[in-house]
């Protein structure tokens, strides 16, 4: 409350920031700032003055409790889909690295986010345009003949039993004869994805032609219009990418009891798969923190970002701030009564920031992009504070604006990208003062921009919290402009949300940040009066200890039960999702003092870490502090066991959804015409046979080559096509020369002989080839046969149809089709070989050029699951060499 | 090529970075100062063109880990600085103030004076801005250091001179220290910066050597001044002053007064309040009941107890004269739709009763003025106190019952 005796000593200059000083990685460390003739500390007498630094004071040790982040909640049920990634929005290809090597900037990929919307939107895109030129367009395969006989021909045809009077109708003919046929044009636009990137590419002269003649009428929405749009929201997109301020000051709230000494509280956080639900969850909080009972849920009409706190008179007022409603809700201080809604307010303009008086009940500050603060009470409503869409002290496009309270409950704080102004709500445009400005006075560096602005009310009534990217800043508001305190903080992404847990007297004010991308939670601890005795005089702020890294979300995924390949990389996904969160508490149990750190992340769930204090320690200050006590290397049962029942309730809600199904189905009907797929129809009884020992060798993990002998046996040569009529070739050559044409006959014959043995041979070659290729692959499915099984003993939480107990598959019968995929292979395997997808090991094996790519394409959906042994005609068999 | 080879070195350079980084966030000192040993390396190719060189680095990490690492020794520390300090000299000045910080911090005064003479005594072609601030807080803090032993001797000798004994060598001493110390401190307070510890320390040698007019037109200056910011202390350091030189009422006032402008909250509100209280002048009177009003503005004051009975003395007087009712009006007027829920809420009654009686009798007496005998907080503390049978309470329910019309006055 007092205001220090002394500062510590500092240049004031006034100006724009300085320009040297880049952000180096080490910045924060090995300074101390200033010294001051400070406290000496208890028992502690000299002669000579003793002096405390700025920064490098003695701090608390706290350590952590367990290994890494434990999840508090099960996970949010329904699928989290994760948000686009810079590789989703950015254009890719050789050039374009050179490009951004040089760092001038990202390429958007426009075009192909263009394409995806006509993909995924055709009815919008080019719904009534395409309903009445569906006609015209003829899709097929086979030849269009336009001319004018083949049309009356077909009509004759088809109408067979047509009266003589009836003439063709004039409706009809033109709808045949006006049908173009676009497969061409399809097969351009195939191949122009397939040469994707390369810049010196000839636009196929159709296709040109074709977008030349109906660019201006063929589109749904005017393409100009379309593609405006489009790339605004690309340019939104990315820069949010780079940094997205919608989630400053996190979505996560802890409200503690009124009774400190009852281990419980209420945790409010955002859920559901747009995380427009709001809970509040009532905790226990015991070594691990659990849930009890089931939340209190509102359902909220957008996305939740951010959520905040604040306790007047015994009451929590909970803000929830989504991009154009924001909601307040009162809890009561007594643990088991509802949360009352209050009121909601609707904003034209996306809000920016939603703070909670800690003065007053029901009153609340609201920015909006458009410049805008209110302040809000719940019983007098709204009033203006502020309305300029400038920043303050120098031009910044960002339109992010933020307020918060200050020591005054009538003056707010209001805060844009360059720094920070108090104003006097009574007479707004009279009173005001700059509190905090990125410049000279604070020593900032060039660039250097405000991220979030935090009342530390519950810590120090005048004091204020600033995070920049590249520093904090403590200020107090009765010295203006001038940091009583600055440290660089050395995180990787800029601050966004950041947490007070105020120490009483005696002990350290703590304030952990945290950022989104990076997960990073960053524990520091500053002295904002005098630690030597409990009622002291106010010293000047200092640092106290060193910086701790908290455990992110993401860093738990190595403690988890090892999983398949795919499922860690989706594990990966979900635990790695930018933070939206932080919340935190200290629990005061006599000489034993616990921290907890609550982080959620974008998926919606919330991790949870215990920090203990090392109260030993901290009575000895002055003393260089010792290693604290190493992180346990391994969770705890108890955490392990969080682990294990968090992962089924993941794994069971991925399997519930119907997004992720994990058996593609996959349409042949491009891999192989139709003909081909006419086979007999049900495999012969030898397939059967065949299929059946394979299926029990499998089983028994066996050798097959005991099918040599039956093989062999069973060898079918194609048999020759037998010549129309089925006469013998006597009565053939009788009939030809009773009827005067022998010659003839013999012409046919001898030409008959040298076309089967042209095929015979071809037939050969053939087959050996496909005998070679084969090889290769049967081995390459050994290969990844065994690779999962041993997978399937690590994984714990694999799915059901892994496990070894397994009922053995029933046989195959004959109803089912012969090539269908097999749908009971399990999910999971290795990336396909590369060699087998290869376009030169697709050519040996004698694969058309044009069915390369897709074959190619269907290997790799299959690759999903490892493809069913290939049917092999018997004939093969003998060639065959399958390692067990 | 070299190029892949530069590039190779820098990608392992900033890997190694990052694990040091990582083992000092974690407070792992031992771990982090094997992989430095490893990063010294990057000093013998330094190829790089950026501001912050590795030999920044490894000087500020280096610290770091020496500050707290277990086995390292006060010797090791000053063996490692002066290594740092001679690979860069733009860096120089720099370290030595830092190396002195850390001695002083430890205690060890001699040393850090040592350390800033031969600091002062440094010269490098031409100095840079940054170079300019830092040999001037050097010069600042050896000014200080003197001081430091000048009023040591200083003691010394009162004590001696009171048994009798005038000691020549020490006087001179004490002199020469006087000297040494006035010119550095002077120089450095008269750039605009907050240079409390310095500006004190230069007032108090002033005014040891009845230097009084000097020492006035430091503090005013420091405190008038547009290009300094606006500190506090500066306000508080004059006004120390004029009190100990025994300046009139009138100036005293003047200089708090200024106080109260730029800071309402500070803590010596309460002086000025009882100082304008006093005063015979309705104007000074009116102002005291401002500053009071202003100070109870603030969350810092909510429980200050000395505040509250500040205030309801004067409003109790006001009243009971019934003369310049308007000024409680008027200043109740900007207040009256937030005071009564940030100060007289009924769950504050609660509280203030349960934990400082004496700060609930007081808010209790502004609350029934202010708001009528019925508002929430009176009505609360009133009752306890007749409950738990407190005179003092009972009478407050009658004045406050008495002068209920004046309630009715202010709130028209």
């Amino acid at each position: 409350m007092e205001f220090p005796a002394a500062l510590f000593p500092s240049y004031f200059g006034a100006g724009p920031p300085r320009e040297e000083d880049g952000s180096a990685p080490a910045a924060g460390w090995g300074e101390h700032g200033q010294v001051l003739q400070g406290d000496p500390g208890p028992g502690r007498r000299k002669a000579h003055p003793a002096f405390v630094p700025r920064r490098g004071g003695t701090g608390e040790i706290w350590d952590p409790a367990e290994a890494a982040a434990v999840p508090v909640l099960p996970p949010s049920a329904g699928c989290w889909i994760p948000s686009p990634a810079p590789q989703d929005i950015l254009y890719r290809n050789s050039l374009c690295k050179k490009v951004r090597a040089c760092k001038s900037g990202a390429t958007l990929d426009f075009a192909k986010q263009l394409g995806h919307f006509f993909v995924d939107h055709p009815e919008d895109a080019f719904g009534s345009m395409g309903r009445l030129l569906h006609k015209n367009f003829y899709l097929g395969n086979s030849k269009l003949t336009v001319s004018v006989s083949p049309v009356v021909a077909v009509w004759a045809h088809t109408v067979p039993c047509a009266a003589p009077t009836s003439v063709p109708s004039s409706l009809q003919r033109p709808a045949r004869s006006s049908t173009i046929r676009m497969t061409a044009l399809m097969e351009d636009i195939d191949r122009l994805e397939a040469r994707r990137g390369c810049h010196r590419q000839h636009l196929a002269s159709r296709l040109r032609w074709f977008s030349h003649l109906c660019r201006d009428w063929l589109f749904e929405v005017p393409l100009g219009l379309l593609a405006d749009c489009l790339h605004e929201e690309l340019m939104l997109q990315w820069s949010d990418l780079l940094f997205d301020d919608s989630l400053t000051g996190g979505a996560l709230a802890w409200l503690a009891p009124e009774d400190v000494g009852s281990h419980t509280g209420l945790l409010v956080h955002p859920g559901g798969q747009a995380m427009n639900h709001l809970f509040f969850q009532d905790m226990v909080l015991e070594e691990l923190p659990r849930a009890r009972g089931s939340p209190v849920q509102f359902e909220l009409s957008g996305r939740i970002r951010q959520v905040a706190a604040a306790r007047v008179d015994g009451e929590d007022f909970v803000g929830v701030r989504s991009d154009y409603h924001c909601g307040v809700w009162r809890v009561a201080g007594r643990t088991g009564t509802a949360p009352t809604p209050l009121q909601v307010i609707h904003t034209d303009v996306p809000a920016t920031c939603l703070t909670v008086s800690p003065h007053l009940p029901g009153e609340l500050a609201v920015c909006t992009q458009s410049g805008t603060i209110y302040l809000w009470n719940v019983e007098t409503r709204l009033q203006q504070l502020r309305s300029d869409p400038q920043t303050m002290f120098f031009r910044d496009h960002s339109p992010w604006r933020w307020s918060d309270f200050t020591a005054h409950p009538r003056v707010l704080s209001c805060a844009d990208r360059t720094g920070l102004q108090c104003l006097d709500a009574r007479a707004p445009k009279k009173c005001h003062f700059d509190l905090f400005k990125v410049g000279e006075e604070a020593g900032c560096q060039q660039g250097e921009r405000v991220v979030l602005p935090m009342y530390l009310g519950r810590a120090h009534p005048s004091q204020y919290l600033v995070t920049t990217q590249f520093s904090v800043y403590v200020l107090d508001e009765r010295l203006p402009l001038v940091p009583m305190l600055k440290w660089a903080h050395m995180m990787k992404a800029p601050p966004v949300f950041a947490h007070l847990m105020p120490g009483g007297p005696g002990r350290s004010h703590k304030v952990v940040l945290g950022a989104s991308p990076t997960q990073e939670l960053l524990l520091m601890q500053y002295w904002g009066k005098s630690w030597s005795s409990g009622g002291g005089s106010q010293s000047a702020c200092q640092l106290a200890g060193t910086p701790q890294k908290l455990h992110s979300i993401v860093e738990c995924l190595e403690y988890l039960p090892t999983q398949l390949p795919h499922r860690h990389h989706l594990l990966q996904e979900r635990l790695g999702a930018p933070a939206a969160g932080l919340a935190g508490t200290v629990l005061e149990d006599g000489t034993h003092n616990s921290m907890l750190v609550f982080q959620l992340s974008e998926a919606g769930d919330v991790f949870c870490q215990r920090l203990t204090h090392e109260a030993a320690q901290a009575e000895l200050p002055q003393e260089p502090c010792a290693s604290p006590q190493p992180t346990p290397a391994v969770p705890s049962p108890a955490a392990a066991l969080r682990y294990r029942r968090w992962l089924r309730a993941l794994s069971r809600g991925y399997m519930e959804s119907p997004q992720h199904t994990w058996l593609p189905s996959l349409s042949q009907r491009r891999l192989f015409t139709r003909k081909e797929l006419e086979g007999p129809m049900g495999p012969s009884a030898l397939q059967r046979q065949v299929r059946q020992w394979l299926r029990q060798v499998m089983r028994e993990g066996g050798r097959i080559q005991h099918w040599e002998p039956v093989a062999l046996q069973s060898l079918v040569l194609p048999q020759p096509p037998e010549p129309e009529g089925g006469q013998d070739p006597l009565s053939t050559r009788l009939t030809a020369a009773w009827s005067g044409d022998w010659e003839q006959w013999w012409e046919d014959r001898s030409s008959f002989n040298m076309a089967q043995r042209q095929r015979a041979l071809r037939e050969r070659r053939r087959r050996q080839k496909r005998a070679r290729g084969r090889r290769s692959l049967s081995a390459s499915f050994t290969s990844s046969l065994t690779y999962q099984s041993e997978l399937s003993e690590l994984s714990d939480a694999g799915p059901p149809l892994l496990s070894p107990s397994r009922p053995p598959l029933p046989s195959q019968e004959g109803s089912s089709p012969p090539r269908s995929p097999p749908a009971r292979s399990p999910p999971t395997s290795p990336a396909p070989d590369e060699a087998l997808l290869s376009s030169q090991s697709l050519r040996y094996r004698g694969i058309p050029k044009e069915r390369r790519k897709t074959l190619r394409d269907y290997l790799s959906v299959w690759a999903e699951g490892p493809p069913e042994p290939p049917e092999l005609p018997g004939s093969q068999a003998s060639q065959l060499c399958i390692p067990s | 090529s070299s190029y892949d080879h530069k590039l190779n070195f820098r990608k392992s350079k900033e890997a190694c970075l990052s694990y040091i980084q990582d083992a000092m966030l974690q407070k792992q000192w031992k771990r982090a100062a094997e992989f430095l040993t490893s990063y010294i390396e990057s000093l013998e190719k330094d190829y790089s063109r950026e501001h912050v060189g590795p030999s920044e680095m490894i000087w500020r990490i280096g610290t770091e880990i020496l500050c707290h690492h277990s086995h390292s020794s006060m010797k090791e520390f000053n063996c490692f600085i002066e290594q740092m300090k001679i690979s860069g000299v733009k860096r120089y000045l720099k370290v030595c103030l830092e190396h002195v910080f850390h001695l002083l911090c430890n205690g060890q005064v001699d040393e850090a004076y040592q350390n800033l003479s031969l600091a002062e005594s440094w010269r490098f072609g031409d100095q840079t801005a940054i170079q300019d601030k830092e040999m001037k807080l050097i010069q600042a803090y050896k000014g200080l250091l003197d001081y430091y032993s000048w009023s040591k001797q200083k003691n010394i000798l009162l004590e001696h001179g009171l048994d009798g004994f005038a000691d020549l060598s020490v006087e001179q001493e004490m002199h020469s220290c006087f000297r040494k110390a006035a010119v550095n401190l002077k120089e450095i307070i008269k750039i605009p910066g907050v240079w409390d510890p310095f500006v004190k320390c230069y007032v108090d040698l002033l005014e040891f050597y009845g230097d009084h007019n000097e020492a006035l037109q430091v503090l005013n200056e420091y405190a008038y001044n547009s290009r300094f910011p606006a500190n506090p202390n500066a306000h508080v350091y004059l006004y120390q002053f004029l009190k100990r030189q025994g300046e009139s009422k009138k100036s005293l006032i003047s200089a708090l007064k200024i106080l109260h402008d730029i800071v309402p909250s500070h803590e010596l509100m309460i002086d000025f309040n009882t100082m304008l209280q006093k005063s015979k002048k309705r104007k000074k009177r009116r102002l005291g009941l401002e500053v009071i009003f202003a100070a109870l503005d603030y969350a810092g004051w909510k429980e200050n107890v000395k505040a509250w009975s500040c205030l309801a003395r004067q409003v109790k007087q006001i009243v009971i004269s019934e003369k310049h009712l308007h000024w409680i009006k008027e200043e109740w007027s900007s207040r009256k739709d937030w005071w009564p829920a940030f100060h007289f809420s009924r769950y504050l009654a609660k509280r203030n009763w349960q934990k400082n009686k004496s700060l609930s009798y007081e808010k209790a007496l502004v609350a029934g003025i202010l708001l009528g005998k019925d508002c929430k907080y009176f009505k609360y503390i009133s009752h306890q106190g007749c409950k738990a049978q407190v005179k003092r309470f009972r009478m407050l329910k009658k004045f406050v019952n008495r002068h209920n019309p004046v309630f009715l006055r202010i709130s028209d």
